[in-house]
């Protein structure tokens, strides 16, 4: 969908008519089921209740037993592109919520990642907003575990989940330009790290990959673990901490697309 | 996302609106098209001083989707436009409100794309460069693409895109007045209203690390002839 095909169509074939909208109405469409039928950030289930997904398929039943060893409970969250950001933003700033001394040191760390933004030539207005909003949500944290349904509800108003999820995007997308000599090494094909941070990180509803998770959990000193559940041989499910070595904060369930927030037993 | 704006949408909507009222931008003034919708603006944009377009004063109509700023706004011209990146129907094709893909034949530079932090500033500064140095690489009016390289190839002997642009200029002063607004016509008219363009990032970065920044614009405003003193923000270190 290049832009110059589509002028092109546009001109010979279809003049009032713009390609780009049409498909865009199309995935409206489908994010619209999609958002009436799951919560951006759902409540606290039993892990158990990924069984009733995989009845019938054995390789699956194995891991979730796996997984039942490890984990207590499970927090689906929208499949929409933006899972992984805001599945991650909720799971830490829940786990703040008991931990006050990480809290306050955390607050740190973002206040330098918005001059860090600034400096990549983000437009001071928006970015301030963004930045903001973001504040507004992490500051509910600092009212301690009572402030957890507060931090439910919040993140379930796309105003601002969503801003959130925008400016984590952004930071991402810092870090991944501050180290571009780095993150070069894991893109494919001949694209650089800021085509890469415009396409795939800084636009809201991409999907994210490893690099999206090394590129935050490292600007934000927050470490995450997933657990990868597919369909491979083993019957355990294989976990990857990100930054590598780092104190696990967060952990996540993997299943192909799609990012879930995991509580383990141990907590 | 959804057919129902999002919270997002309105909130970000409303407070460009109201920073654009309190600090018009040089080049262009926006208003709402209807008093209770802030998806709709009308737009009008002055050409830049010592361009083809010195003088000229365009209409558009700004249209945003109800998940912006995810996604980019719309612009149709509704003054008759003769440029190699505005349809006939009026409206403007341009990078900044297409979402970036990867396409490395487009010929386009991708920070140009859309982003969420991209706004109503950004778009129309960028129309206002596009209006001067046109994208010939994916033209939306073929036409008015192969007279403008004509024009430019023959350093302006071959009149005819001049010609036109300055009809549609002339055109729209008459517009102007009976709108009853008022075209800055030198430079300094142009970019009174604001900072100067150049220095204007650095000037914010530095701003965003003065805690009283907010303090700072106050002073500005109670002055009195902020018209002025804005012009040379760095210089004014009351504060």
């Amino acid at each position: 969908m290049s832009d110059s095909t589509e002028t092109d169509e546009n001109n010979k074939y279809n003049p009032g008519e713009n390609q780009d909208d049409l498909i865009l109405q199309q995935h409206r469409k489908i994010e619209k089921e999609i958002s009436e039928s799951i919560a951006l950030i759902g409540n606290k289930e039993a892990l158990s209740s990924l069984e009733s997904e995989y009845s019938d398929d054995d390789i699956y039943r194995q891991k979730v037993q796996d997984l039942s060893n490890k984990y207590k409970s499970v927090r689906r969250t929208r499949p929409d592109g933006n899972c992984f950001f805001r599945a991650f933003a909720f799971a830490y700033l829940e786990s703040l919520l008991d931990n006050q001394q990480e809290f306050a040191k955390f607050k740190d760390t973002k206040n330098c990642s918005i001059r860090g933004g600034v400096n990549l030539g983000f437009p001071q207005f928006t970015l301030e907003d963004f930045h903001d909003t973001f504040m507004e949500v992490v500051n509910v944290v600092g009212n301690g575990p009572s402030a957890c349904d507060e931090l439910y509800k919040l993140f379930n108003n796309s105003g601002y989940s969503d801003y959130v999820v925008v400016y984590l995007r952004l930071i991402a997308s810092g870090q991944l330009q501050k180290e571009a000599e780095f993150y070069q090494n894991f893109i494919e094909g001949c694209r650089s790290v800021l085509d890469f941070c415009h396409q795939e990180v800084e636009p809201m509803f991409k999907e994210s990959d490893h690099i999206h998770i090394i590129a935050l959990s490292s600007a934000l000193n927050v470490g995450v673990r997933v657990r990868y559940m597919d369909r491979g041989d083993s019957s355990e499910v294989i976990a990857h901490d990100f930054p590598e070595g780092s104190k696990v904060a967060v952990h996540l369930l993997y299943r192909p697309g799609h990012y879930d927030i995991l509580y383990p037993s141990t907590s | 996302m959804a057919q129902q704006p999002t919270g997002s949408a309105v909130r970000a909507l409303a407070l460009e609106y109201k920073s654009l009222q309190e600090e018009p931008v040089e080049g262009f003034r926006v208003k709402l098209a209807r008093e209770d919708n802030l998806f709709e603006w009308e737009v009008a944009i002055f050409g830049p001083p010592e361009t083809l377009y010195q003088g000229g004063y365009f209409k558009a109509h700004m249209k945003f989707p109800p998940d912006y700023p995810y996604s980019p706004p719309s612009i149709r011209f509704l003054t008759k436009v003769w440029h190699p990146n505005v349809y006939e129907n009026g409206d403007l094709c341009i990078s900044i409100l297409h979402p970036p893909v990867d396409d490395p034949q487009s010929g386009e530079l991708p920070c140009e794309r859309w982003n969420p932090t991209q706004n109503v500033r950004t778009i129309l500064l960028s129309v206002i460069s596009l209006l001067n140095e046109p994208n010939t690489f994916s033209p939306a009016n073929v036409d008015a693409s192969v007279m403008y390289r004509r024009w430019k190839d023959s350093k302006g002997k071959d009149k005819e895109y001049e010609n036109i642009i300055r009809r549609q200029v002339s055109g729209g002063r008459a517009e102007a007045e009976k709108d009853g607004v008022v075209i800055p016509m030198t430079l300094e008219d142009y970019c009174i209203k604001t900072k100067v363009r150049a220095p204007e990032a650095a000037l914010d970065m530095t701003d965003f690390y003065v805690d009283d920044y907010d303090l700072e614009d106050d002073d500005l405003e109670m002055s009195g002839d902020d018209e002025y003193d804005d012009g040379d923000d760095s210089g004014n270190g009351e504060s």
